[in-house]
């Protein structure tokens, strides 16, 4: 077996006696206290996640910009310099590599946050499109820097954040944190405000203090699960991968087909044009069981689909999830079953938008 | 340290054992510490027959569902009707108000399968070491 990885944020994860799992080959906690706690934490206050696992990658030089326009399928030459746009990386047939975020930060300067899995594959995938070209730099970062997300409506109250309140949301910036030189952006995966900081990986341990010091709660993977899932957020992997394309999952808002040519734009045309025939749908339980990912789909007794992402809501206090079901049975309210100990469980078609607080004019999330 | 004069499963469920061949049953501190929030629990009605050592329900918390098992065989006296309606009983107080079923016991000579409370202590502590290893 492989060791597992560690972020720079292990260390102190011990010392804390976090729930500690093997997240796909790295060593993250699951929670630290309790993922009740840590969950009601960011919707209440603030909480802090150690994302450090994901991938940052600089993609730089004169035609960098140009070149992530080709493998997007948002237009990035549209991004100002500071913005960050969330968007696929799609492939030839229509598929979906990866859903990530581009940040414009300089001239010719951007930086990708990707997810943890297969990075491998997409580093290959972007080597492959940029050729021998010495007016494109892709270079990865992750295992020398550290990324932190502060999430919750207390964010701006925090000392060393508040000056970081006129930040606009789905924006990015070079900034000093205390005396530590990082890159915020006013981004994250939990529905609520909050920032996501990225710097050295050296710099861990001050950081990490000075979020303690204010109470700032840590939180685990468990409580990232539950957060994202209430505010209606995909997980790729789960309610995407590369055998979905953007329109079924309901992200045909991240496909901008006017613009020039890219990867996977015709196949993406095509798409549109035939229609799609099956899409993912937000459902609630009507009692108190809960749902799992994997987890049958059932209309009147025949089976329709699965269950992509699902859990307990911790805000809502009911089962919730995401699933792909035929496009007659997509309607708000529709009834339908969960397999659940191998008895249909009866359950109904809800807005994705599961939790209705935090911040609310996030059009830019989904 | 778990309760004296309760037994216990290697699964980490406890039974404490009543007069006249009853007994309250749940799961142990460890367990509930491991599964994290329980948010459901799937419980087999009153009347049900158990026996030692099978699957006779299910304990969901945020992040996974686990298999409840009989300690010991026998009928399904009643069910805690509290612990249903507010699930975090369990992680709160396992060896008290966060109890699962009371058994009717068919043969009190299985307790002696189980462990008693010193066995389970060193059993746990072995558990907590392989996991800090």
């Amino acid at each position: 077996m492989k060791p597992l990885k560690k972020t720079p944020f292990n260390k102190v994860q011990h010392e804390l006696k976090a729930r500690m799992v093997d997240f796909g080959g790295w060593d993250l906690p699951v929670w630290y206290t309790s993922i009740l706690e840590e969950h009601k934490a960011v919707r209440s206050r603030a909480g802090m996640f150690d994302v450090s696992h994901m991938g940052r990658v600089w993609v730089t030089g004169k035609k960098a910009g140009a070149f992530l326009d080709r493998l997007l399928t948002k237009s990035v030459p549209r991004l100002e310099i500071g913005d960050a746009q969330l968007c696929l990386l799609g492939l030839e047939d229509g598929g979906i590599l990866d859903d990530l975020v581009v940040y414009h930060v300089g001239v010719e300067r951007y930086l990708v946050v990707w997810n943890a899995a297969n990075i491998e594959q997409k580093l290959e995938w972007l080597f492959r499109w940029s050729g021998s070209d010495p007016d494109i730099i892709i270079e990865d970062s992750s295992s020398n820097t550290l990324m932190l997300a502060v999430q919750g409506p207390a964010v701006c109250q925090l000392k060393n954040l508040k000056d970081l309140s006129h930040l606009p949301r789905f924006t990015i910036t070079e900034t000093k944190i205390g005396n530590l030189s990082t890159l915020v952006a006013r981004t994250g995966y939990t529905g609520e405000d909050g920032f996501e900081i990225i710097t050295d990986a050296a710099n861990a341990l001050p950081l990490w203090e000075s979020f303690i010091e204010q109470g700032v709660k840590p939180c685990g993977l468990g409580a990232r699960d539950s957060l994202r899932l209430e505010a209606g957020m995909m997980l790729y992997g789960h309610d995407m991968d590369t055998h979905t394309n953007p329109f079924e999952a309901g992200l045909g808002w991240l496909v901008d087909l006017e613009k020039d040519d890219f990867i996977g734009k015709n196949a993406l045309l095509e798409i549109k044009h035939r229609g799609v025939n099956r899409k993912l749908v937000g459902f609630q339980m009507d009692g108190r069981e809960i749902t799992r990912s994997e987890y049958k789909i059932l209309k009147s007794g025949q089976e329709v689909g699965q269950v992509t992402s699902g859990g307990y809501s911790p805000s809502l206090r009911i089962g919730i999830g995401l699933g792909y079901v035929p496009i007659e049975l997509t309607a708000i309210g529709t009834q339908i079953e969960i397999m659940i100990r191998n008895k249909p469980v009866p359950a109904h078609i809800v807005n994705r938008r599961f939790y209705k607080g935090g911040a609310s004019n996030e059009p830019q999330r989904i | 340290m778990n309760p004296k004069g309760y037994k216990y499963t290697q699964e980490h469920e406890w039974i404490c054992p009543e007069p006249g061949n009853t007994g309250k049953v749940g799961i142990t501190d460890y367990a509930q510490s491991e599964l994290g929030d329980v948010v459901f629990l799937d419980l087999p009605s009153p009347g049900t027959q158990v026996e030692q050592l099978k699957k006779m329900g299910e304990i969901e918390s945020v992040k996974a569902v686990s298999d409840l098992f009989a300690p010991v065989s026998g009928r399904v006296l009643e069910i805690n009707q509290a612990a249903i309606d507010e699930p975090g009983l369990v992680n709160q107080d396992p060896y008290g108000d966060g109890w699962l079923v009371r058994l009717e016991l068919s043969n009190t000579s299985e307790l002696d399968a189980l462990m008693d409370s010193d066995k389970y202590d060193e059993f746990v502590a072995r558990l907590s070491e392989e996991e800090s290893e």
